[in-house]
């Protein structure tokens, strides 16, 4: 099916989202909450654009509005700019200690209110790191709460037992918000201590047990070989491909 | 004032709607029970027979005791009134007259419940059997005309036929969305995937409405029996009852409901000797106010976190584990077995151009007469609030209607003529909602009244998208200032613009409408909120920092009844004498004001 993006004709497959299809295109359209991993959430709504259908437009969100034939999208309106702006502006007063949201406050040229701000706090709740989690298979970190108290915990704030302290939840976060302390060969996050094994080729700690065994127990791949860090994974794959020539 | 025919079989209607058996409505009914099968009545047990119902109504005058044929209606029974009531209406035939509703207006007694002004002016069709029959029993449905119609359909008539009847009877969902829910029903029978789901929203979250309460306790075989009509209709094996957590009564009548609609082959396997198969599930809610919200409510029905998802498809496509799905409120069922029976042409006879049928509406706040009202559509406010409510009590004024719930907004005084139905609340800056009409008086502060609705929804939202969530954040903190006495210039175009992309750009129905309560009160009421910013004033005198009260002289009787009321003895003055208020002892609690039989208290 054909539908136009800021006046580009654009090819799409049905079931496509405005946002995959803008991305193909090369089409910039900004978001928070959205990792191709995942699919769209519809949570950060800061990819908010405006479709016209059937004659009738409206303001949609691109991560989960479903293309049909013949749509028209525009991805930057006055009204669009507008929604943008103030949803950077009430993210920035509830996350002003994350350098993200500084640097966007600035570009989207927020104007001073008299907002109360909260200089601590990082995360926006945009959930990638509760995504990720889930995808890992461990689910230890969740939605707590609901309204303006939701945020993302652990079950009671204890440390989980589901935690293999992979700290995929904090590499994912946009915002810096989840701390991950690695000292000598102890990791903290969430709460919760891990010791960190060394790396079999360089012996420098990379990795927690408890996700070693969990990447072990899901791929199928023995612990031992499992047991290298990510650099040294790389030249071990490289010495065994030099045997190799595809030609 | 006629009296009782001891000749004729007597029924005696106890009203034990949830707000009646708080007030003691069981007690009542189990004294009727034991007065009238004791021994030496045994002649009166045979001719008299005594029936719980569901909610009659008029809450503030309950428990009711309504006696039929004559239709004698006591009101505010208690146990120890049973006795009277047997001695004298049922065996002497005599009227109770302390117990009859009192017409204060015209300062009459009226005996008849269909002589109560609050009765006159209703049509009841959503809540036709409300009142009349025993909820927990098949048979007084079937008396009523049950489970006639659903043969009809499942007999005589195709699947289209129905849906078509449906789409013409103009039907819009009562749980707030008005969307034409015959379109809904053909789209879902539209889509090609099986199996398919019929839900009913029994979530209602709306601070001070129980119209979907009434109903499903009440007459609870109606929801039932329009919920079968639709899977006839769209071709439907399971059907799931959303009931939150705190509708126990609810929960009680719709199981017993259920249990006798498949004793009687209404529900299950061949309904009705038809191909139809159909099966009912309840399931209790958590308490969510967002699940009422249907994508939230289905995510809640899949064992999910209550929060919505984005609507682009609807749930008539792709709803419960994804599949095609109608989800109507408790009052939309109620209202399909009568549209069937009764013909679309009928129900488009009521109502207005946009808006076909009656609306359930539950009437509290600063009215007289509190309680659940049907009216057909194009009533107005007027009507609503002050022929059928009764108007304000305690001589205060109007001041303002809050329609359609917590995200809804609040009508002024000058549009008291306005004809209630969907379009023309929306017009107003409101919604219908489910049908919440929250009356204020003028010892109302429009800013604190909203910001209270800001933090019953800053707990409520469910938190997933930003406009919403943060917005509400943003407003509360606004309006709490405001209310504190430290609000800025600049705040009433923050708020309007907070406000402005919460309603374009939030996730859902929750998100879109929060701001209506601070958006309608700017455009209603804007110079309360300059007073309490620039003048430092609440002219309504409940915002404390603001707030500064004396005794007009000239009006003070000196009654004295507000000196006990004063919780800080800040009141003082001879009897007969015009009181004054201590100024740095008063704390500024009011209780001085509500007391006062002259106003003669004032706010500086």
């Amino acid at each position: 099916m054909e539908l136009i993006i800021d006046g580009k004709t654009c090819k799409a497959n049905p079931g496509d989202s405005i946002l995959n299809v803008a991305r193909r295109e090369g089409i910039a359209i900004p978001t928070l909450c959205y990792h191709e991993a995942f699919g769209g959430q519809g949570s950060c709504r800061l990819c908010t654009v405006e479709v016209t259908a059937g004659g009738r437009s409206r303001l949609v969100a691109s991560c989960t509005y479903p293309v049909s034939e013949g749509i028209e999208v525009k991805t930057s309106t006055p009204a669009v700019e507008k929604i943008r702006r103030n949803i950077i502006m009430m993210l920035y007063k509830r996350a002003s200690g994350s350098v993200l949201m500084q640097k966007l406050y600035r570009e989207y040229g927020c104007s001073e209110n008299s907002l109360g701000e909260k200089e601590e706090e990082r995360c926006i709740v945009c959930r990638l790191c509760v995504l990720a989690c889930e995808k890992m298979g461990t689910s230890a970190i969740s939605t707590v709460m609901r309204g303006i108290d939701k945020r993302v915990g652990t079950p009671y704030d204890q440390a989980a037992t589901a935690c293999i302290g992979c700290a995929a939840c904090a590499h994912i976060c946009p915002t810096g918000a989840i701390e991950v302390l690695d000292s000598g060969n102890t990791r903290t996050i969430w709460n919760k201590n891990f010791n960190l094994i060394n790396c079999e080729r360089c012996g420098q700690p990379f990795a927690t047990r408890e996700q070693i065994d969990h990447v072990s127990r899901l791929s199928g791949i023995e612990d031992a070989e499992l047991c290298f860090c990510e650099e040294c994974r790389r030249k071990k794959l490289v010495g065994k491909m030099q045997g190799f020539s595809p030609c | 004032m006629t009296t009782m025919n001891k000749s004729l079989i007597h029924l005696l209607l106890v009203c034990c709607g949830t707000g009646c058996v708080a007030n003691g409505a069981r007690e009542v009914y189990q004294a009727l029970k034991d007065n009238l099968t004791s021994d030496d009545k045994a002649v009166l047990a045979a001719t008299t027979s005594a029936r719980a119902t569901g909610c009659h109504g008029l809450c503030a005058q309950g428990p009711f005791v309504r006696i039929l044929p004559e239709d004698i209606t006591y009101c505010r029974v208690k146990a120890a009134d049973i006795p009277e009531i047997v001695e004298k209406t049922l065996k002497q035939g005599e009227v109770v007259k302390r117990l009859l509703f009192r017409d204060r207006q015209k300062k009459t007694l009226v005996q008849g419940q269909n002589d109560i002004p609050f009765y006159q002016r209703q049509t009841r069709v959503a809540l036709r059997n409300v009142g009349l029959i025993d909820p927990s029993s098949l048979q007084d449905y079937l008396e009523r005309g049950g489970y006639r119609t659903l043969e009809k359909s499942l007999l005589d008539m195709r699947p289209e036929q129905v849906i078509e009847e449906i789409i013409k009877s103009g039907l819009r969902g009562r749980g707030g969305g008005g969307f034409p829910t015959g379109l809904k029903w053909k789209a879902c029978a539209a889509t090609p995937a099986q199996p398919r789901y019929i839900i009913c929203n029994g979530d209602e979250g709306d601070p001070g409405a129980f119209m979907d309460e009434s109903i499903m306790e009440g007459d609870p075989h109606s929801v039932l029996e329009g919920m079968i009509i639709a899977a006839y209709a769209v071709g439907a094996s399971n059907g799931f009852i959303y009931v939150r957590d705190e509708y126990a009564q609810s929960v009680a009548s719709l199981r017993k409901a259920i249990e006798e609609a498949e004793n009687h082959g209404f529900l299950g396997e061949n309904i009705l000797g038809s191909a139809l198969s159909f099966n009912i599930e309840i399931v209790r809610g958590g308490g969510a106010f967002v699940c009422g919200e249907e994508t939230a409510l289905i995510a809640s029905i899949e064992g999910n976190v209550g929060e919505p998802r984005d609507k682009y498809v609807f749930p008539s496509e792709k709803g419960l584990w994804g599949q095609p799905t109608i989800i109507n409120n408790v009052e939309t069922w109620a209202n399909i077995p009568v549209i069937m029976e009764r013909g679309a042409s009928w129900f488009t006879s009521l109502g207005t151009e946009g808006s076909k049928g009656t609306k359930v509406f539950s009437l509290v706040g600063k009215v007289a007469n509190t309680g659940l009202v049907e009216v057909p559509m194009g009533t107005t406010l007027r009507e609503i609030i002050f022929d059928i409510g009764g108007g304000v009590p305690k001589g205060r004024s109007f001041k303002a209607v809050q329609t359609g719930g917590p995200s809804g907004g609040c009508i002024p005084s000058e549009l008291l003529d306005l004809k209630v139905d969907f379009d023309s609340l929306s017009q107003a800056g409101s919604m219908m909602g489910s049908g919440g009409l929250i009356v204020m008086d003028d010892r109302t502060c429009m800013v604190e009244v909203v910001r209270y609705y800001l933090s019953f929804l800053a707990g409520e939202s469910c938190g997933k998208c930003v406009p919403c969530r943060e917005g509400i954040k943003c407003l509360l903190e606004i309006l709490t200032r405001i209310c504190h006495g430290q609000g800025e210039i600049g705040d009433i175009a923050l708020l309007e613009d907070i406000a402005e992309t919460m309603q374009q750009a939030s996730l859902c129905a929750l998100g879109r409408t929060a701001s209506n309560p601070v958006l309608s009160t700017l455009r209603y009421f804007r110079e309360e909120y300059l007073e309490h910013i620039e003048g430092q004033r609440c002219p309504a005198g409940i915002c404390r920092e603001l707030s500064e009260f004396w005794i007009d002289p000239v009006i003070c009787t000196g009654c004295g009844l507000c000196l006990p009321r004063c919780p800080v003895e800040g009141i003082k003055g001879e009897k007969k004498q015009a009181h004054w208020i201590e100024s740095d002892k008063c704390i500024r609690c009011g209780e001085c004001i509500d007391s006062c039989s002259f106003q003669a208290i004032k706010v500086k």
